[in-house]
């Protein structure tokens, strides 16, 4: 019989067994989808909205600067207010203490003390909200001080924010790509938990006794997984784009170039730990350690230069960091084949691959046969 | 004339010394037992005729083909069943046949496989939800999909239910008509009996005798085991003992009060002498069983050991 019609068998046989298996599309479907969604309404949701901030004003009676103030707040488009009227500084403290605004502005009496105050809750005190009503006022008072002084600023700053590709690059996109290759890395750092399922049950054993060439049972199950990961790309792109507004500007030889040895890479470090993984839980244990350490420093979901400068270094290292720039440059960046970043990355990842897939391979040849 | 021949084989895990010294001729269409107790090294020697093993010493030829040199040859003329039964769980019965079909150059189609083992009705099933009588029949299907000359069966009836045996018995006096020469390695001496042409007895890793069932029981000695009790009581079965012992052909007795238990060199002529006395005594006999010889016994005779299923 042809190897032809061989290597037909075994990857129609392996697409079956894919699909009809409960776990595969949990863990490589649902489960990003699901993961995928809570981060962007998490960490993405800001960016469509124009920034709110809900606050309350205690303003004094009788006092003509504290007025003047109130109006002036009152024209501030991001507040939104927790009432018409001022409230009370009673009012203001439960207020506060049930985080039902995310601060209230004090302002002055008619007495010597000319300040505004801010008070916000001390669980938010470092927040984004609270760094930001803080600049807000900041800013106001500044303008009143001017204002009173009668001086006109001589300089002004103007912000815009530039990122390195399209325009309109949101943080959406940057979640969506970041949990597409986190999705693919997985499914190629757990997928080849069957080898080690088919090695202890002795399926591996029943195969060698058949003509069948083993390279072509790797390369079959390989193709099946390339089939897994384009059906993880578009529909997670499907969700991304149609769900939450992801913007798209695909550079398609960038992003197949990417992820083929993206896929590559992490089938080769899954074969890895599957030749030294005697049985299902080791396996499990290693692949799991892995893909959350590569979760969090590689720069998928969270900017690396958060992190202390000796991870920085471990991050640069990994591949799934280079994994998700890739993924980036070839469906938000649009370019990629040209630059020479990109080709670094896809150097680094070809290397990590080559690398686990000889260490494995050397391994598994090195693996007796159990006595019986 | 032989299909299979062994000569010499030796395989150690460490200090483990698994097979010792193999050696057997099996010859074209007949089922070939190698029984023994655990970790007496048959499926030691089995992986090795299949080629999973290479052994330290001794020669495997298989109709004249050697592993060293004819492998991929070797494959497609054997067909294995092994322990493990290890198959791809979330394929169907079906599928799973074909996909091994498509691995050989020549292969039975699927539905003739179906119908041999019996699971026609269960082909679109999938393999995780077999029974395991179900399941090992699939084995034993795939072993057989290539169409080979030589199939080697490790312990296809363990675990399996009565009927389930009785079902894969058929499978096996199957191929045997169909000229096929099968290889089996079994922890059930009835079937080891029922099925085979020749038995070998392996132990601690070396070949302790091979024989026709029937001449290895005939290699056995002659002394039978004969069990009476009395319905007359302990009194009765004292007398009669003390008189068998007087007979020449009587070897030993044993006695647990009202029955009695004699080893005989002729046991015909010991009852009819037996009878005799208790006749005359009056004495009133309620059972009486004369034991058969069977493999068991001859593998106590030849290892020593107790046999245990």
């Amino acid at each position: 019989m042809s190897q032809g019609k061989q290597f037909g068998k075994l990857f129609s046989a392996n697409i079956k067994m894919m699909f009809r298996e409960k776990q595969v599309w949990f863990w490589n479907l649902f489960f990003p989808i699901i993961l995928m969604s809570i981060f962007i309404l998490i960490f993405g949701g800001g960016s469509d909205k124009a920034f709110k901030a809900k606050v309350a004003v205690v303003k004094p009676e009788q006092s003509q600067a504290a007025e003047g103030m109130y109006q002036g707040l009152k024209q501030i488009p991001v507040f939104t207010w927790q009432s018409e009227e001022p409230v009370s500084q009673e009012q203001a403290d439960s207020l506060i203490k049930n985080k039902d605004v995310d601060g209230v502005i004090v302002l002055p009496d008619n007495g010597q003390a000319q300040s505004i105050k801010l008070i916000v809750n001390r669980e938010n005190e470092t927040s984004a909200t609270s760094q930001a009503l803080r600049g807000i006022l900041d800013h106001f008072v500044t303008q009143a001080n001017f204002q009173k002084a009668g001086i006109t600023p001589a300089f002004k700053l103007e912000t815009d924010s530039i990122t390195s590709g399209s325009e309109d690059l949101s943080s959406v996109d940057f979640l969506m790509t970041g949990m597409i290759a986190l999705a693919i890395a997985q499914g190629g750092l757990f997928g080849m938990v069957d080898l080690v399922e088919m090695r202890r049950k002795g399926l591996l054993k029943r195969l060698r006794m058949t003509p069948v060439r083993m390279g072509l049972l790797g390369l079959a199950s390989m193709l099946v997984r390339f089939v897994l990961g384009v059906v993880q790309i578009a529909v997670l792109t499907v969700i991304g784009v149609y769900g939450f507004g992801a913007h798209l500007h695909l550079d398609i030889a960038t992003l197949i170039v990417a992820f083929f040895i993206g896929s590559l890479a992490f089938n080769a470090i899954g074969y890895l730990i599957s030749s030294f993984s005697k049985s299902l839980e080791a396996y499990m244990g290693v692949a799991n350690i892995a893909s959350f350490l590569m979760m969090f420093i590689s720069g998928i979901f969270f900017p690396v230069n958060s992190l202390p400068d000796w991870l920085q270094s471990v991050t640069s290292a990994i591949p799934l960091t280079y994994f998700v720039e890739g993924l980036r440059d070839g469906m938000v960046y649009g370019e990629g084949l040209v630059t020479s970043d990109f080709w670094f990355g896809i150097g680094v990842l070809a290397l990590w691959g080559a690398i686990a897939y000889m260490i494995g391979a050397t391994l598994y040849r090195r693996t007796k046969v159990e006595v019986r | 004339m032989s299909i299979l021949q062994v000569r010499g084989l030796r395989k150690t895990f460490g200090t483990v010394t698994a097979v010792d010294d193999i050696s057997f001729d099996v010859r074209p269409g007949e089922v070939f037992t190698i029984i023994g107790p655990n970790g007496a090294g048959k499926t030691t020697t089995l992986e090795m005729i299949e080629g999973l093993q290479t052994p330290d010493a001794g020669s495997i030829s298989i109709d004249g083909l050697t592993w060293a040199k004819d492998a991929d040859r070797i494959k497609i003329r054997i067909g294995v069943q092994p322990q493990s039964g290890a198959m791809f769980d979330l394929l169907t019965v079906e599928e799973t046949l074909e996909l091994f079909a498509a691995f050989y150059p020549k292969s039975k189609s699927s539905a003739e496989v179906l119908e041999m083992i019996n699971l026609t009705d269960h082909r679109k099933k999938r393999v995780k939800s077999l029974s395991g009588g179900q399941r090992q029949r699939l084995a034993i299907g795939l072993g057989m999909i290539n169409d080979p000359d030589i199939i080697f069966l490790d312990e296809p009836t363990t675990g399996l239910d009565p009927q389930a045996r009785r079902n894969i018995w058929d499978i096996i006096l199957n191929l045997k008509a169909m000229g096929k020469t099968t290889i089996l390695t079994t922890h059930y001496m009835e079937e080891a009996e029922k099925l085979s042409d020749r038995v070998c007895i392996v132990d601690q890793g070396r070949v302790v005798t091979l024989d026709t069932p029937g001449a290895l029981i005939d290699r056995l000695t002659k002394e039978r085991e004969v069990r009476l009790s009395f319905l007359d009581g302990e009194e009765a079965a004292a007398a009669a003992e003390s008189a068998l012992q007087a007979q020449p052909t009587v070897v030993r007795t044993a006695r647990d009060g009202s029955s009695l238990a004699l080893w005989s060199i002729q046991p015909e002529e010991t009852l009819y002498g037996l009878f005799g006395f208790t006749k005359e005594q009056g004495f009133r006999v309620e059972q009486v069983s004369i034991r058969e010889m069977s493999l068991e016994d001859v593998f106590i005779a030849f290892t020593g050991k107790e046999w245990r299923d």
